[in-house]
């Protein structure tokens, strides 16, 4: 019942939206069901935490991961781009599973613009930072064991990451997407891009190890 | 002193979805300049400290949108000038400041719906429909001032140990790290225990959950609810009939000035209206009991 949901959701529903839109607007209100696809792409992994049989422990583990990652946003506001989030989503999906993963970065998409102020970014926020959790719990095995392709993971990340948002940036600005405007933002948000990339691996580098070690511990001292 | 914000949260929200998708859907001049300063009028009511830093980021961002558009488009038949050997059109323009209008409309408009639904009203609405993720939801919100505050005793402990040493970026990165760090272990134990806690209490037990905050639809929700819908379906029907249909390449299309165009126009402008009406009605009737007191 589960994958019939999900699978109804992904190869109809969104590409039913796409056409759908694109006939009924004749294709100038891209920003529009761009945003439609991203909340329909964060609705099969809601769906299963809705559905399924998960306890009171796994459920609270998931907050305080969000809460985390918000606190994170939170106490490194004052340097712009430099944002534990996504290395904390990695180290979750790392441990707990590629769902709890991207619960944990949907969620805290969802919960830290309650502070940095909700938009029609949020849902493109929140299914960027989900599906790196979902990646990176996909990819797990091999992330674990080395620390070379777990700052890698984490520049990608940061790179997809900014490459996701201005292709949002562009379908908002002009109402349609345009290569040309498309560069010229990847130019103009190159800094940041590094930012988020360079911060991912530090936070990954510095932090990898001991909070999966503390996750880990977590994990065997209550079963989850 | 926010009347609107007094409203039941689903007349909010049913509100703020139809604008935001007309704001979206329907690219006329007229209703996106409507939108626009409407929505500058209903921030100002709502929100009114910060606004002199709102001008200084909203006003730069339209300036932005509207005159990188020509510079990137090149449609449309009626040139200004060339730039580079490139037309600078005079249809690239006004559909950039067309753009500009919508997309300040917007966050305008966003900033008016972070003020007014807040996160409890916001977890009423889905908690029925949602229970499992809406308690998530909750309880990372509930965390959060928590975190903050032991964040603060963990940064102040360490500061009395003598760590916080430099000034320099990095060392304030490194101790912001190591806060963070600290905060780790704490945070999960503490949710273990409040997960212990709430299966000792009965969490799962029973079928439906009852909420923190309780809003009852009084018959001035439904009032407005009624207002709202019949005041948005005019824009829309008009849309559905073709009457709003207006294109600016290759060349501007004429402004509508049918009647039905007219009644959209009006009903769209009273729409937006809505929660300043309301505000000044709550201030009249205030007025009014405070003076027969």
């Amino acid at each position: 019942m589960k994958k019939w949901i999900s699978a109804f959701v992904l190869c109809l529903l969104i590409p039913a939206v796409v056409v759908g839109g694109a006939l009924l607007f004749s294709a100038k209100r891209y920003a529009w069901i761009s945003l439609c696809v991203a909340c329909l792409a964060c609705l099969p992994v809601f769906l299963r935490l809705e559905r399924g049989q998960s306890g009171a422990r796994r459920l609270i583990l998931i907050a305080a991961m969000t809460a985390l990652s918000v606190l994170g946003r939170i106490l490194f506001t004052p340097l712009p781009g430099f944002k534990p989030v996504t290395a904390l989503v990695i180290l979750t999906a790392l441990t707990f599973g590629g769902e709890a993963g991207f619960l944990t970065g949907a969620l805290s998409a969802v919960v830290s613009n309650f502070w940095f102020g909700q938009g029609p970014w949020t849902p493109f926020q929140m299914f960027s930072w989900g599906f790196m959790g979902l990646i990176a719990g996909w990819l797990s095995a091999p992330l674990k064991r080395s620390r070379l392709l777990l700052a890698l993971c984490g520049a990608l990340s940061g790179a997809l990451y900014s490459l996701l948002m201005d292709v949002w940036t562009v379908l908002w600005a002009d109402g349609g997407f345009r290569l040309s405007r498309y560069l010229a933002v990847l130019v103009t948000s190159a800094p940041f891009t590094l930012v988020y990339a360079a911060s991912n691996v530090v936070f990954l580098l510095l932090f990898g190890k001991p909070i999966t070690k503390i996750l880990e511990r977590m994990q065997t001292k209550y079963g989850l | 002193m926010k009347a609107f914000a007094g409203l039941h949260p689903a007349v909010t929200m049913t509100y703020f979805v139809l604008l935001l998708t007309v704001c979206m859907f329907l690219p006329h001049p007229v209703l996106q300049g409507q939108a626009l300063v409407c929505g500058a009028l209903t921030c100002a009511l709502l929100c009114r400290r910060g606004a002199a830093r709102d001008v200084g980021f909203y006003l730069p961002l339209f300036l932005l949108v509207a005159v990188t558009n020509p510079l990137f488009s090149h449609n449309g038949v009626t040139p200004l000038f060339f730039l580079n050997g490139n037309p600078v059109t005079l249809e690239a323009l006004l559909y950039g400041l067309s753009l500009a209008a919508m997309v300040v409309g917007v966050l305008l408009w966003c900033k008016a719906y972070n003020e007014v639904m807040t996160s409890d009203k916001f977890l009423y609405l889905f908690g029925a429909v949602t229970p499992k993720l809406s308690l998530v939801l909750s309880m990372a919100l509930r965390f959060l001032p928590a975190y903050r505050r032991q964040a603060r005793r963990v940064s102040r402990a360490q500061k009395a140990m003598g760590l916080y040493a430099g000034s320099s970026m990095v060392c304030r990165v490194k101790n912001r790290l190591r806060v963070l760090a600290a905060m780790v272990t704490w945070s999960l134990e503490n949710a273990m225990e409040t997960a212990a806690s709430m299966k000792a209490r009965g969490y799962g037990s029973g079928k439906r959950r009852t909420h923190f905050s309780l809003f009852r639809f009084r018959p001035a929700d439904g009032a407005f609810f009624a207002a709202l819908l019949l005041l948005a379906a005019a824009p829309l029907a008009a849309a559905a009939a073709g009457a709003l249909n207006f294109t600016y390449y290759p060349r501007l299309s004429q402004l509508q000035t049918t009647p039905a165009a007219w009644v959209a126009y009006a009903a769209y402008g009273l729409f937006l209206l809505l929660p300043a009406m309301w505000e000044a009605k709550e201030a009249l009737v205030w007025r009014c009991c405070k003076r027969k007191i």
